[in-house]
């Protein structure tokens, strides 16, 4: 059996122990009162555009502003209450989405990272699959590195995912082009 | 997609490349580019260098417990519901993927990057079945339509020009003749794509790392295309070296400081996606593959190498790659690591690699994870020549200079005669057919008198 044969060659052919480093990871070089500017400032580098709001009322009048909302739109914002569409067991028909909003349970300043797990997105698909995404960021759920992050996060979601940005590639001759297979856009709304 | 493996040596295939000296040019910059982005994302940081060396550790660690952390990494997937399986060689992995497509009666497939199912050339063996299969990343596709493999591991299409792309969307996709815009063309991508994703059986996606801890894995992409294919599809298959392993969580804080930022400079990926439970009415499966990495294991001298995080920072800084060309190292993974993984695969076909290098070091001094690439790269030059693949030619041109170097008078006499001919005969010398250091070169001006005779009349004085 493959199994047995590959485990025994390992242990025949592996090399001695060696250790793991002590410390894993570094302190942050961001100090905290720049985690906010730096996090909205790596927002607009990967392509999104970042927002500091002060409430949830100025997040739902930009939204209202911008956003078309008589397509269809989902929220699991608690306080956005602009669902008009119901998802159905046929993951097909989301391809209709045009923005779904969402809320991030932390985020990460030195890439714009944001957290999203099974239990905030329910179904996988949904910020891969709209055209627009709009997260919700609280800036008490901000840090600085990736380190820091996997401290915070619960690894043991069935399944969840860092989203940095809309989707994008470079491979025609190395243009960047905002929006490839995912979402187009992007907007972050940091709140306090 | 036919992926034909010639025993083409690097060399003429880089003569090939080379005879478009615009081209090339073209192709250097474009590289050097990425790996100057590289520089300034790396520069950022001022841990850095101390980044890279725990990454090395932790990897040195991982492959020094490799048995356990497959086996934690099996019963804790699963545990939650991912069938495990473990493949001993390409063969074995392709039908292993076969099966599982049989057993769900799926024929339409997608497929997100995966150097391991290039390695395995799973694509033509599952169309030769009768499975189509969708290469999703947009590099990919192209290339793919273009009925060629991938010249870069992370920049598949990076040989490509966008007239070249224009052309190709134009006849299989139906974009306007000529056009060129890559945004335009994106867009046409995405279309096309997204119908695939809305109608695949089966998703299959590489893995950047799996967690032994948590028994789950990581997928990074920019375009979300592992993700379309994995959310949509009924069945998701991730296929993965058994080298991808680490112990916990809390590691790929560290490789994913460094992946992104290796590769092109970004802080991170768009997305990076943890899958560690199959969704609500979906089928997971992990495939575990050796394919000669356990025999790559058991080499002190070129185990350092299954340390790879398949970042690309080797091929965007390596001259060689640059002015060569992926398509001429005729192997799924080029430039450097492909150098001196190749020849552990198949000695023979790949003989040519490990020489394809000035041992410069640059790829050593780029990788994230501390990979000793220049010394492996030598070192594969000694196992090639006591297993006799060295051509001939090369092997009476060492035979020679040992001859001539281990002898003080020979040598002073054919440096008197060289000196001689060129002083007389200077358009033999410079003449390329004779003399092949003469090509790209001119000879310089023959020196009135040797070193050696200059000193020892210094001596007298």
């Amino acid at each position: 059996m493959s199994r047995e044969r590959i485990l025994s060659a390992i242990r025949q052919g592996k090399p001695d122990l060696q250790p793991l480093p002590e410390v894993i990871g570094f302190p942050s070089n961001i100090a905290d009162a720049d985690l906010a500017d730096t996090f909205l400032a790596m927002v607009k580098t990967n392509g999104g555009i970042g927002v500091r709001v002060s409430s949830l009322d100025e997040v739902l009048a930009q939204i209202t502003s911008e956003y078309d909302l008589t397509l269809p739109t989902l929220s699991h914002v608690a306080g956005l209450d602009l669902n008009n569409f119901t998802p159905t067991e046929n993951l097909r028909l989301l391809d209709d989405l045009n923005l779904v909003v969402l809320e991030g349970q932390v985020a990460v300043a030195e890439n714009a990272a944001i957290w999203f797990d099974e239990a905030t997105l329910g179904i996988r698909a949904l910020p891969f699959i709209t055209l627009n995404v709009v997260a919700i960021v609280s800036e008490r759920h901000l840090v600085g590195t990736m380190h820091e992050v996997y401290k915070r996060v619960d690894l043991n979601t069935s399944f969840g995912t860092f989203i940095a940005g809309p989707s994008k590639t470079a491979d025609i001759e190395q243009s960047l082009v905002i929006g490839a297979h995912g979402s187009k856009t992007m907007t972050v709304f940091l709140l306090p | 997609m036919e992926t034909t493996v010639k025993t083409t040596h690097h060399a003429e295939a880089a003569a090939a490349f080379l005879r478009d000296e615009e081209n090339v040019d073209w192709h250097n910059e474009t590289l050097w580019f990425v790996r100057s982005k590289r520089d300034k994302a790396a520069n950022t940081l001022p841990e850095w260098e101390d980044l890279r060396e725990q990454a090395s550790r932790i990897k040195n660690h991982s492959l020094s417990r490799l048995d356990d952390y497959l086996l934690e990494l099996e019963k804790n997937a699963q545990q939650n519901g991912i069938t495990v399986h473990w493949a001993s060689d390409a063969d074995e992995h392709n039908r292993i993927v076969l099966d599982i497509m049989r057993q769900h009666n799926a024929t339409q497939v997608v497929k997100s990057k995966s150097m391991l199912t290039e390695e395995c050339h799973l694509n033509p063996y599952l169309i030769k079945h009768g499975i189509d299969v969708i290469d999703t990343d947009l590099g990919e596709r192209i290339v793919q339509l273009r009925n060629e493999p991938p010249s870069h591991i992370v920049l598949p299409a990076i040989h490509l020009k966008k007239k070249h792309i224009g052309d190709l969307f134009h006849q299989h996709l139906g974009t306007d003749a000529g056009a060129t815009d890559p945004q335009y063309l994106t867009e046409a991508a995405r279309i096309h794509l997204r119908q695939k994703f809305l109608l695949a059986d089966v998703a299959i996606t590489g893995v950047n790392f799996a967690v032994a801890e948590t028994g789950g894995f990581v997928v990074c992409t920019n375009e979300g295309n592992a993700d379309l294919g994995a959310h949509l599809a009924k069945v998701h298959i991730a296929c993965m070296g058994i080298e991808k392993v680490i112990p916990k969580g809390e590691h790929l804080g560290v490789f994913l400081r460094l992946l992104a930022r290796s590769a092109t400079g970004q802080t991170t990926t768009t997305y990076t996606s943890h899958f560690r439970r199959p969704a609500p009415g979906q089928t997971m499966h992990l495939v575990l593959v050796d394919n000669g990495r356990t025999r790559q294991l058991a080499s002190p001298d070129f185990r350092n190498s299954l340390k790879c995080i398949r970042c690309g920072a080797c091929m965007n800084t390596c001259p060689v790659y640059r002015r060569s060309g992926g398509h001429s190292y005729h192997t799924a993974i080029a430039g450097p690591i492909g150098s001196i993984l190749a020849p552990n695969i198949d000695m023979k076909q790949y003989a040519d690699l490990p020489f394809a290098s000035t041992l410069c070091g640059s790829c050593t001094n780029v990788c994230p994870v501390k990979i000793d690439i220049h010394q492996q790269l030598y070192k594969w030059r000694q196992v090639l020549g006591e297993a006799g693949a060295i051509e001939p030619t090369k092997k009476a041109g060492m035979t020679g200079m040992d001859v001539l170097f281990s002898r003080p008078g020979l040598y002073r006499f054919a440096g008197r005669a060289g000196r001689r001919l060129m002083k007389l005969f200077p358009s033999l010398a410079n003449n390329g057919k004779l003399n092949p250091w003469a090509i790209h070169r001119d000879m310089p001006e023959p020196p009135a008198q040797s070193f050696r005779d200059w000193y020892a009349e210094q001596e007298k004085k």
